[in-house]
């Protein structure tokens, strides 16, 4: 493996996604706008309406005494790790399989892989110039989202009781579980990309792979699963498991044809 | 020495079979393919570069496998007729990249680039995006871009179909001085191309190599049972031109400045400009009707 390689695959692929706003402004524009609008309609629900909704989902007993906002606040953190946490945690998916078909099936659409494979650069080092190149800014992308979203939740709940609700353990390895799920976003995507025929193609099936996840605000909601360490300590190691085999038979299987 | 080696080379896609049985050996020298479409060119030229594992035979290049061996690259250029450069990257971003993955540094890519792209009147582009850029000069970079490594085997794919006169000729010169370091293998199915080169001719049809020749045979066969145009500089009578075998006015004037000549062979044009000389006439062009591919090595 050649290390220059590889990063000039990955730097030419990222300059490629950020060349155009066309291209990186739905990726950007859409995650920030949910991070900032989404935790708002949260504490607006909170204010408005966490009584009613509170006394349905969460256990009223986990509230201390003496805590006239515990209620708001037990809300505003349940809601913001179990629902809002699930809908971020697809970011990783849907901007990976962006990113990783466009790379991938984009070579072969546009023709571009005859003259890449033209050239003395071994299949590893092109398709780990690939991944590397989806995963960064995904991971960028999802910190960001994670972040802003954070701070917003953190922000409306000192104004309104004085408290900060983030972090905490279960959220920190929820942010933890995202590198997992892009690097399984983009081993699917090395894995289909021989398959399909096109960007939009790649893109729709390694899509689906967000369908799981926003399941799970609904299993939380139900009581099926809760949503604490344990939980997501179980997630990352599963998503490990994952991401090894779908990349390591991901690689095997490629050919370079696949891409022509 | 580089050396090409195209021994019983088959590839099937499908149903199709692109290539059956294709052998030849090519060391410093050009090589043109002619063939019309869909008679395995392109794919030749894949086979060759090592992009496509082929069904039968085998493909050496400097007596290694193209497929297998993909440092064997570090030598080599292709340029395919898709440009296979990147439209939201600027032409220098292309040529750094290529280069980079060559291992040059971006100094020299951007010394060399910035010569050819020069040669090609195409300098000016270097900071625009693909994107914006014509065919034509999509292609003079794709060139540069193909030529970057300094190779020393040249697999070509009709490179000079859209290029200016003059950014063509550079092509060429550049090609033909390329040819005597090493293989070039240069694919079109334009004869007018052919005719350009004191070169070894290879002639796809259908997937065979039916004819292993040189370019200077393609006068004898492309001018039989056709015709030319000769334009004079002044008019002169019809009627004169009917009284000679094989020309005929162009036009139903009683003066004409443009003969058609019907002709078996390249030796009839000569006969005919001596024959309007002779009637005072002065030569300005003779203008060649392209043959239907097809027609050409039709008996092969």
């Amino acid at each position: 493996m050649y290390l220059k390689n590889v990063l000039a695959i990955a730097s030419k692929d990222m300059k490629e996604v950020f060349s155009s706003i066309e291209i990186y402004g739905p990726m950007l524009g859409v995650p920030l706008f949910f991070a900032v609008f989404l935790p708002i309609m949260t504490f607006y629900i909170t204010i408005y309406g966490a009584p009613q909704i509170l006394a349905k989902l969460v256990a009223v007993s986990s509230v201390g005494p003496g805590m006239p906002m515990a209620t708001g606040v037990v809300f505003m953190q349940f809601f913001s790790i179990n629902v809002l946490g699930p809908i971020f945690l697809t970011m990783p998916i849907l901007t990976a399989s962006v990113i990783a078909a466009d790379s991938f099936s984009g070579e072969k659409e546009r023709k571009t892989s005859e003259a890449l494979l033209a050239t003395p650069v071994s299949v590893t080092d092109l398709l780990l110039g690939k991944i590397m190149a989806s995963f960064i800014p995904t991971m960028l992308l999802t910190l960001s989202v994670f972040l802003v979203y954070g701070g917003i939740t953190n922000a409306l709940s000192f104004q309104a009781y004085n408290a900060f609700i983030l972090p905490t353990a279960p959220w920190l390895l929820m942010v933890l579980t995202s590198p997992f799920l892009a690097l399984v976003a983009i081993g699917f995507i090395v894995l289909i990309s021989s398959k399909a025929k096109g960007i939009k193609e790649a893109q729709q099936i390694s899509t689906l792979l967000a369908l799981p996840i926003l399941v799970i605000p609904f299993v939380s909601v139900l009581g099926i699963a809760t949503l604490d360490t344990g939980f997501f300590l179980d997630t990352i190691a599963v998503l490990a498991a994952l991401d090894a085999l779908t990349l390591y038979v991901g690689v095997r299987s490629f050919r370079k044809e696949s891409i022509l | 020495m580089p050396s090409i080696d195209v021994s019983r080379v088959g590839k099937r896609f499908g149903r199709t079979e692109a290539l059956r049985g294709v052998t030849f050996r090519a060391d410093r020298g050009m090589a043109l393919v002619l063939g019309p479409n869909g008679a395995g060119k392109s794919t030749l030229l894949k086979c060759i570069d090592g992009l496509l594992r082929t069904d039968g035979g085998r493909v050496r290049v400097n007596g290694a496998d193209p497929y297998a061996d993909q440092s064997l690259h570090a030598k080599m250029a292709l340029m395919t007729e898709n440009y296979a450069l990147y439209d939201h990257l600027t032409v220098a971003d292309n040529l750094k990249f290529f280069g980079r993955l060559y291992g040059i540094p971006d100094r020299e890519i951007l010394a060399k680039g910035t010569r050819m792209l020069r040669g090609l009147s195409a300098l000016k582009y270097l900071g625009a995006k693909v994107q914006t850029l014509s065919r034509g000069t999509k292609q003079k970079v794709a060139f540069c871009r193909a030529v970057i490594n300094d190779p020393e085997v040249l697999l070509l794919d009709e490179p000079t179909a859209f290029l200016d006169a003059t950014a063509a000729d550079y092509l060429r010169e550049f090609i033909v001085d390329q040819s005597r370091r090493g293989p070039v293998v240069f694919v079109t199915q334009r004869i007018d191309e052919v005719t350009r080169y004191d070169a070894r001719l290879l002639v796809l049809r259908e997937g065979r190599l039916i004819r292993d020749t040189a370019t200077s045979s393609i006068y004898t066969e492309m001018f039989r049972d056709s015709f030319v145009n000769i334009r004079l500089a002044r008019p002169i009578p019809a009627s004169a031109l009917r009284r000679i075998r094989g020309m005929s006015p162009v036009g139903a004037g009683e003066r004409t400045a443009t003969v058609r000549v019907s002709i078996d062979g390249y030796r009839d044009i000569d006969r005919a400009i001596r024959e309007l000389l002779k009637r005072g006439a002065y030569i300005t062009s003779v203008d060649y009707a392209e043959p239907m591919l097809e027609r050409v090595f039709s008996r092969g």
